[in-house]
């Protein structure tokens, strides 16, 4: 199997933990009052 | 009495099923009868796990876990990089549009996408988008209903030899009880389920070549091979494992992105943002529903492929030219009822994640953003008004899944791309441009619409060297610049300061 054909399977593995990475560091809001920081 | 000695693990695994999910509609009929926020939007309170859940299992459809993954029979392993794009694009929706949609929808007391144009560009000309944009739903869902229906009850005749038209008509009335019942509450709490079960589903049926051949060494080795004939009759050789060989990656990048770009423009994706309940919840959502529909397309994108290992040369050249069969061929093969049994179940779930979603989009589009708005009504009457819309909306869809048109599956797909290049800028352009307007938002509505039909009609299939590419490449492109363009040279149409204020401070 060559490197193309087997990047999207190592992709989605690379793509889920950089976004797990990004939304831990982000400040999260949904509400006016509401602030999910997970630094606090 | 043979049939039901055949058939029984499938029958009782699919009654419990459909029992459960009309529980759920049952449980939550009282709740969604208090006011429209609850049956519309299930009141902005449910669980991060829930919504990751059900976004994850509306995105992907019975023609996910059957069309696409009977595809890569054809396509080879290549195929894959659908499911990549497919999750980079489910990591943008979230990243982008979640938070910023939950808090300006609950700021703007918003509960439906067309309302939201309405109340984010706040102008009379924003009314017509909030009925145009109504309109764009109604239409471009109804060939999407047909399409899961009918594939849907294809399954119901291959699996228990039920009648297509009594298939049909099960699947989509099972699906229009519970969601009437319990609105938004129930559509994202069988979602859930459905998700759990599409998850394991997904895992199962990957689980199949490895097991009837005998482990990975094996099948890789079958398929890295192979003397099967590709549809142009040419040998396939190395083909399922090289990159590009029996498909050109343009091709898989116009599908791809027409797809995959669904999740940051269709309604039923983006409405499940509405009802999540706090930050915490929204956290858990972002990371987890990529992961969710990551793996699932992981297990489900190159499966086709793997069949090769179980396939004669005679089947393989029938298979070819029927991919929608590849997958009902290979649980055949395998030959264990149970597994067929959990495999059709999931499969069911996939269609009625789907179904349901949609069902509740349109009967909401119709009388919130189409009926409420040209004549208004009281408000304790739009709750009911939409039930029956939604009852007689899944009669036309039966009566369309009983006369299905040719090419239903390409008018699905070319409904998405409408979706995506009619209505992200729109969005997009409303959740971060102050400076965004009302009349850019409709003329890149517009414009996105007709670069679409003129792409499609006139260029990609008269011309061969532009078929790989797909509409919605160009009418995502002109949409978005068209939304830029002209909200700058509209600025006097701004919405006043305090609005603004309002919807983004």
């Amino acid at each position: 199997m060559d490197f193309l054909t087997l990047f999207p399977y190592v992709g989605i593995i690379l793509l889920v933990v950089i976004n797990t990475i990004l939304v831990m560091k982000r400040d999260i809001k949904v509400d006016r009052n509401e602030d999910d920081n997970p630094a606090m | 009495m043979d049939y039901f000695k055949e058939h029984y693990i499938t029958l009782i695994l699919t009654a419990v099923y459909v029992a459960g999910c009309l529980y759920i509609g049952w449980h939550f009929k009282k709740k969604a009868k208090r006011g429209v926020e609850g049956y519309f939007v299930a009141k902005r309170e449910i669980p991060g796990w829930v919504i990751s859940l059900a976004f994850f299992s509306t995105s992907a459809s019975t023609n996910t876990y059957i069309g696409q993954a009977g595809i890569s029979f054809q396509y080879g392993l290549s195929w894959a990089w659908m499911g990549l794009i497919w999750t980079f694009f489910c990591v943008i929706s979230w990243q982008l549009l979640g938070p910023r949609m939950r808090y300006q929808t609950a700021r703007l007391k918003s509960f439906t996408i067309p309302d939201y144009f309405h109340l984010r560009y706040k102008s009379s000309l924003a009314k017509s988008i909030r009925v145009l944009s109504a309109f764009i739903i109604l239409f471009a869902t109804i060939w999407y209903m047909v399409g899961i229906a009918k594939g849907c009850a294809h399954v119901l005749t291959s699996v228990l030899d039920v009648p297509y038209e009594y298939g049909a008509f099960a699947i989509i009335f099972i699906t229009c009880v519970y969601t009437i019942w319990g609105g938004m509450y129930s559509v994202l709490w069988t979602d859930a389920v459905q998700g759990i079960i599409m998850f394991g589903v997904a895992i199962l049926m990957l689980m199949v070549p490895f097991i009837y051949l005998g482990g990975v060494d094996n099948v890789l080795e079958s398929i890295s091979y192979t003397e099967h004939l590709s549809k142009s009759g040419k040998p396939i050789g190395n083909g399922l494992v090289v990159f590009g060989k029996l498909v050109s990656f343009l091709y898989i990048l116009g599908i791809g992105l027409s797809i995959g770009m669904k999740q940051i423009s269709e309604p039923k994706n983006l409405i499940r943002f509405y009802s999540i309940n706090n930050a915490k919840s929204m956290r858990f959502a972002m990371i987890w529903t990529p992961i969710f529909l990551g793996i699932s397309l992981v297990c489900v994108m190159g499966l086709g492929a793997l069949v090769h290992g179980m396939t004669s040369v005679e089947e393989a050249n029938y298979l070819i030219n029927n991919t929608d069969e590849v997958i009902g061929f290979m649980l055949n093969k395998f030959d264990n009822k149970l597994v067929s049994g959990i495999c059709v179940a999931g499969l069911f779930a996939a269609g009625m994640s789907s179904l349901a979603s949609v069902i509740i989009i349109i009967g909401t589009a119709f009388v919130n953003d189409i009926w409420h708005v040209l004549k208004p009504m009281p408000v304790n009457k739009i709750i009911p008004r939409t039930k029956w819309f939604m009852g007689i909306y899944c009669l036309m869809v039966y009566v369309l899944t009983l006369y299905p048109m040719a090419g239903i599956v390409e008018l699905t797909a070319f409904a998405g791309a409408v979706f995506a290049a009619s209505f992200f800028p729109a969005i997009f352009g409303g959740l971060y441009f102050k400076w965004g307007t009302d009349l850019g938002a409709l003329a890149s509505m517009v414009v996105g619409m007709l670069v679409n039909i003129i792409w499609r009609f006139a260029f990609r299939f008269k011309y061969p060297e532009l078929e790989d590419i797909h509409e919605i490449i160009p009418a995502f492109m002109f949409s978005l610049i068209t939304y830029v363009l002209v909200s700058l040279l509209s600025k006097k149409r701004r919405p006043d300061q305090k609005h603004l204020a309002n919807v983004f401070d």
